[in-house]
């Protein structure tokens, strides 16, 4: 995880465990905080801790580096640094486990991972299916290379919150 | 592999689409479907695309005239029975398509590859209407609307299909500029499996019929996620029915797997005849 401060703000990058972003917040009560929250539910956080100002979601981050916010209060200077520092925040008002992008393309990444682990198709072939089929800007795996471990981090925090076992996640993700 | 001899069956929009297609590659393809207005409507309207395209100067006058040379309609008795390939796309109805499938086994000269455009059926299950020796040359090949512009073609391998005859047919696409992928004969094959979720979970972040948050997800997949469409919108453009229908194909095939599982809203939707763009109504309203 990185931090960036100023003035009392502190941004936390990254993904990290839940109780290392609880850490972060422990530590720095006397700062207004926003915390890249991917792999969890910002309300849970939010109840917890009252320096927590503001979530944002930057887990499938490609190089245009658009981000989902949520902002708890509006707060300009975080808007202001986080478009510095090359990020493209778009504010929501929908507090959800995962956000709206991250939660729904996990979901479709697992799937993916199931048609793979039945031998349904070829990695290749489920990427070129979801891309020239439906024309997804990417396939489920060039979306999740790299990022297996967030992923099924945040399948298993949903599963926590609902109980809904459509959140189990695929055998490949867990080896 | 060499494809010349193409039959589609099936005059409607994917039958059209994918006829037009097959033409656009040189082919010659004929057109089959038991009635005749719908086959004057399917060719005229796959001319009209070609005079578009000439007009545009996409097409030579040549190439135009060539095309229309290698596209026929007709009656399935009048078809030639030597075909390289003959592609189902007629109605989603399993009895239909088997009874037309024995006719097309007895009816096609044994070399010919016998393929449907199916989207809900197992390859399998339709395979039974052919004898054992057709079988091997039974597939499935699955086009995309519109054929003449989506790439891909999910080309189905079921049990008893030689597996050399889809290696074949993968090849033979790919030199044709189509994106094919391979699929084992399973529900939803790869696409309509995978991206039930597009739906069903943002069906579930919105959780009620509340407007302003569907806005806010097909924003966001739109914008963040670099979705063509967002999960609202598409099923609205879609129908909602057939959406919701699809995915309680998918759910039932899988034994209930929640992980396909209707949302209580789509079920709702339908209900309400709330469908989308066709009823002036679905999760946004239009005048």
């Amino acid at each position: 995880m990185t931090n960036v401060e100023f003035d009392n703000i502190l941004i936390n990058f990254g993904f990290g465990s839940k109780d290392e972003k609880k850490h972060v917040l422990i530590q720095n009560t006397d700062k207004h905080v926003f915390m890249d929250l991917s792999c969890y539910d910002p309300s849970e956080f939010y109840a917890e801790f009252p320096n927590l100002k503001g979530s944002f979601a930057a887990l499938f981050c490609d190089s245009e580096k658009k981000i989902e916010v949520h902002m708890k209060e509006k707060n300009e200077a975080f808007i202001s640094k986080i478009k510095e520092l090359g990020f493209k925040p778009f504010e929501i008002s929908i507090l959800s486990c995962g956000f709206i992008f991250p939660r729904t393309i996990v979901q479709i990444i697992n799937e993916a991972h199931f048609a793979l682990e039945e031998n349904v198709a070829s990695k290749k072939d489920i990427d070129r299916a979801m891309k020239f089929g439906v024309n997804y800007p990417k396939g489920p795996f060039e979306w999740s290379e790299g990022r297996e471990k967030f992923v099924l981090t945040l399948l298993n925090e949903l599963f926590e919150k609902t109980l809904n076992k459509r959140y189990l996640p695929s055998k490949l993700l867990i080896s | 592999m060499n494809l010349q001899k193409i039959v589609v069956i099936g005059a409607g929009t994917m039958g059209s689409g994918i006829a037009q297609w097959f033409t656009q590659q040189s082919c010659s393809v004929e057109l089959v479907d038991n009635s005749g207005e719908q086959l004057k409507k399917a060719l005229a309207s796959i001319h009209s695309s070609w005079e578009k395209l000439f007009e545009k100067k996409k097409i030579t006058q040549e190439e135009l005239s060539k095309m229309k040379g290698l596209l026929s309609v007709k009656m399935l008795d009048q078809v030639a029975r030597d075909a390289d390939l003959v592609i189902e796309a007629i109605i989603e109805n399993l009895e239909i398509k088997k009874s037309l499938f024995t006719n097309l086994d007895q009816f096609f000269n044994p070399k010919t590859i016998i393929s449907s455009n199916t989207s809900s059926f197992p390859i399998t299950l339709m395979s039974e209407a052919v004898s054992d020796e057709r079988k091997k040359r039974f597939v499935g090949l699955h086009f995309f609307n519109p054929a003449t512009i989506m790439k891909l073609v999910e080309v189905i391998k079921a049990e008893q299909t030689d597996a050399g005859l889809c290696k074949d047919l993968y090849n033979w696409f790919e030199s044709k500029e189509k994106k094919p992928a391979l699929s084992k004969d399973s529900p939803g094959f790869i696409v309509n499996r995978v991206a039930r979720n597009f739906y069903g979970e943002p069906l579930r972040i919105a959780g009620t019929d509340d407007e302003k948050k569907m806005k806010e997800i097909d924003s966001i997949l739109r914008e963040v996620g670099g979705f063509k469409m967002g999960p609202f919108e598409l099923m609205d453009l879609i129908g909602i029915d057939i959406n919701y229908s699809v995915t309680c194909s998918v759910w039932d095939a899988y034994n209930q797997e929640p992980r396909f599982a209707p949302h209580a809203l789509q079920k709702q939707m339908v209900d309400e005849k709330r469908f989308g763009r066709k009823s002036k109504r679905g999760f946004y309203t239009y005048d």
